[in-house]
């Protein structure tokens, strides 16, 4: 597995994770867990932003390795 | 009239009466109160039957005595909510059975338990061993209530220093193969949502004997087919793996690479997401 490749599977991970926390932070009866998730999606977003970036850099450097 | 026609409408006012006198005198538990309450009880119970089955001649007379053996403990009662002497009056006092983890002997003679008394009590507690308590106080109504020793006691989240998640009382939402509509609209869920969550699991409604909503919004189902064996998602420990694979991985690719910048800014990345996984432990696990 190329290193582009690696990152894109992280990202998918975190992205999934995200999307799970989303649907909890939704249906939680509890504020202060609710509040809990809402916090933690904001710190999650920055990382995927960041890893996001990273990875069309890579691609713009390496285009050879670039997987659809 | 006939003397069963008396009996009947005898037995049947007074069974009313009483049920309404009952319900008067308090929720308290006959047994698990004071003496007096159970003097009180018993009073109206045995004046009631005697009434019934006519052994007491004069109704009226029986009727004054019984509306006095009511009215009068609940007069007590509403007094005794104000004034702390009247209270001890009626209830008598707790008395101390164990102070420091000493027993005392004296106050047990005065409330004549026997040392074989004691020790049954403490075994109705589950507490085979009189080093093992700090406190114990006999209530008035009979019960022993102790406290154990500090180290003794359950470990609590508390002492571990654990940070739980916060959880509501859950909230039933099928019923015997019913939908119970009120719940769910206090839960702001729709019919959708439950009829999605079931297809999920692959049970129908009408296989269902019970559905609890838990206060993270998960659904639990128990099923008249118990051969059936549902699957048990574990979603929430699941994200927290996920999340937990993605900050290893981010310091992988930290420490793999050998640009500066790159290096600096998957560590900070990873330590952010370390940080989510730190502040959503208490809600994705516990």
């Amino acid at each position: 597995m190329t290193v582009g490749s690696q990152l894109k599977n992280t990202l998918a991970g975190l992205k999934g994770a995200q999307a799970t926390i989303r649907l909890y932070a939704q249906q939680t009866r509890h504020e202060q867990s609710q509040i809990a998730f809402q916090e933690g999606l904001i710190i999650l977003s920055e990382v995927v932003a960041s890893l996001a970036g990273r990875l069309q850099e890579i691609e713009l450097a390496e285009p050879q390795y670039k997987s659809v | 009239m006939p003397v069963w026609v008396d009996g009947l409408l005898r037995s049947l006012g007074l069974f009313l009466l009483v049920f309404a006198a009952i319900r008067i005198l308090g929720k308290k538990h006959p047994v698990a109160t004071s003496p007096f309450h159970f003097v009180v009880y018993s009073v109206v119970a045995v004046m009631t039957a005697l009434l019934a089955v006519n052994i007491i001649p004069n109704f009226d007379f029986a009727l004054a005595a019984l509306a006095t053996w009511v009215f009068l403990p609940l007069l007590l009662d509403y007094l005794a909510l104000h004034s702390k002497a009247l209270y001890q009056l009626l209830h008598g006092k707790e008395t101390i059975i164990i102070k420091q983890g000493k027993v005392m002997e004296e106050n047990l003679k005065q409330v004549r338990l026997s040392g074989e008394g004691l020790l049954k009590g403490l075994r109705a507690k589950n507490v085979f061993s009189v080093a093992d308590v700090e406190f114990a106080v006999l209530e008035t109504s009979g019960e022993l209530s102790l406290l154990l020793k500090a180290d003794k006691r359950p470990v609590a989240p508390h002492d571990l220093e654990w940070k739980v998640m916060p959880q509501l009382e859950p909230q039933t939402v099928i019923l015997d193969g019913n939908i119970l509509h009120d719940s769910l609209r206090r839960l702001g869920l729709t019919l959708q949502w439950l009829q999605t969550q079931l297809e999920c699991s692959g049970v129908s409604l009408e296989n269902v004997f019970l559905g609890q909503v838990n206060s993270a919004g998960e659904l639990y189902v128990d099923l008249f087919d118990d051969l059936i064996q549902l699957p048990n998602p574990s979603v929430r420990e699941m994200v927290f793996a996920s999340l937990q694979q993605a900050q290893a991985e981010l310091l992988k690719y930290s420490l793999s690479t050998e640009d500066p910048q790159s290096k600096k800014q998957f560590a900070d990345d990873s330590t952010k997401v370390q940080q989510v996984v730190e502040k959503l432990r208490p809600h994705l696990l516990r």
